[in-house]
């Protein structure tokens, strides 16, 4: 047990009594999501790896006994929290957050803009990144050759669906990705297509984690595109995903009313 | 580019864009033939995936035609498209295609004369616009 794990558990179990506890932990000299019982081996937990666990703890919840879940939440993951919540997928009084600011290289690999979780309980917070520097480049470039850009990009796609997979707000049932209509059957690479739905899906719930950039086996600049949405979101409607006052402006009506038959899951 | 016949695809709303497209036809009114209209029941079942494979894969031009705002058979149909197709035609900005290619619309179904201004300018733009850069692209 290391001094980050003791710290951990005292916090979770001891002071904000949590019946589990979600984390990165090491065995074997790998490092992977574990959920850790109350009163078990909490073993070698690392807070130095990115990896959003939120996901792995919207895909379990389900089938999660009773109790309160302590989650070790840096700001996106509080973000990506508040989209699924918002979505009914997870009851957020269930969840123990426990803060944890990103180190400074952390900030800098992810660009982010908004590090610092509401309650840091473990790390020093750093400063924010101001601006993506390759978003720049590419909008102060000529349309063809930011298209030439993106194409030579998106030819290292070989559709793995990591992407997908790995990223907390992707969570509609039926994936539109699958279906033939949209990307062709045993196209690889998929085309442009699979991206800019995929942007353009993601455009009113995207947090700017970044796991779809780091696990991507291509490096495609994915987390790039994803900013230029947001900022087009930004420009156009003056929405910021990951607050669960707000609702998208794509299921309001122009005068910002809900619409009736919303649907939850897109 | 006066040989280019660039390729044109319509969606046009039943209630109100494709009783104007008709009503067009019937007053023969004369416009380019370059545009391929597809009947959807509102401008909000125009999923914006079908505006972005159709420009991935090609078309020159996608014109999204619908109900004026207040008018919508379905009451705030046109409403969701009026927030998509703008993030849509950004998002195909982003990657380098001119947003101009995917235009939003309304025409009711009393404006014959505006369905056939609103073709005509639109294959005129699309026209000095040159082809889809995407078309001769393989992946």
């Amino acid at each position: 047990m290391n001094e980050q794990a003791r710290l951990l558990q005292r916090i979770a179990f001891e002071e904000r009594g949590a019946d589990f506890l979600l984390a990165m932990r090491e065995e074997h000299g790998n490092v992977a999501p574990a959920m850790i019982s109350k009163g078990g081996p909490i073993g070698e937990v690392r807070t130095d790896v990115p990896y959003q666990l939120i996901t792995i703890l919207r895909d379990l919840y389900p089938w999660l006994p009773e109790g309160k879940i302590a989650v070790l939440m840096r700001r996106c993951d509080e973000k990506a929290l508040a989209e699924i919540a918002k979505r009914g997928f997870i009851d957020e009084k269930r969840i123990v957050k426990i803060g944890l600011a990103c180190a400074q290289d952390q900030i800098e690999k992810c660009r982010c803009q908004d590090p610092v979780p509401s309650a840091v309980d473990l790390g020093t917070p750093g400063r924010p990144v101001d601006e993506d520097a390759l978003m720049k480049r590419l909008l102060s470039m000529s349309a063809e050759d930011r298209l030439k850009f993106w194409i030579d990009q998106f030819r290292k796609c070989n559709k793995c669906f990591g992407c997908t997979i790995n990223c907390p707000v992707c969570f509609c049932e039926d994936c539109v990705l699958e279906e033939r209509l949209y990307v062709a059957e045993k196209s690889i690479p998929p085309g442009p297509s699979f991206h800019l739905i995929r942007a353009f899906h993601l455009s009113d719930k995207c947090i700017e984690c970044g796991e779809c950039e780091r696990c991507c086996p291509g490096d495609i600049p994915l987390l790039t595109l994803r900013k230029m949405v947001a900022k087009d979101m930004r420009d156009l409607y003056g929405f910021v995903p990951g607050d669960t006052k707000t609702t998208s402006p794509l299921l309001t009506t122009l005068e910002n009313e809900p619409l009736e038959d919303e649907c939850r899951e897109c | 580019m006066t040989d280019f016949n660039p390729t044109i695809l319509a969606f046009c709303c039943n209630w109100c864009s494709y009783a104007g497209a008709d009503l067009a036809g019937v007053s023969r009114l004369q416009m380019p033939p370059n545009v391929h209209v597809v009947r959807v029941m509102c401008s909000a079942s125009v999923k914006p995936e079908y505006v972005i494979k159709a420009v991935t894969q090609g078309v020159d031009g996608v014109l999204i035609l619908g109900c004026h705002i207040g008018d919508c058979h379905y009451m705030t149909g046109n409403h969701r498209t009026a927030k998509r197709m703008p993030l849509v035609r950004k998002a195909v900005h982003d990657i380098g295609v001119d947003e101009r290619r995917v235009h939003l619309d309304w025409v009711s179904a009393s404006e014959g004369e505006k369905f056939q201004n609103v073709i005509t300018d639109f294959v005129n733009e699309i026209r000095s616009l040159g082809p889809n850069p995407l078309r001769e692209v393989r992946l």
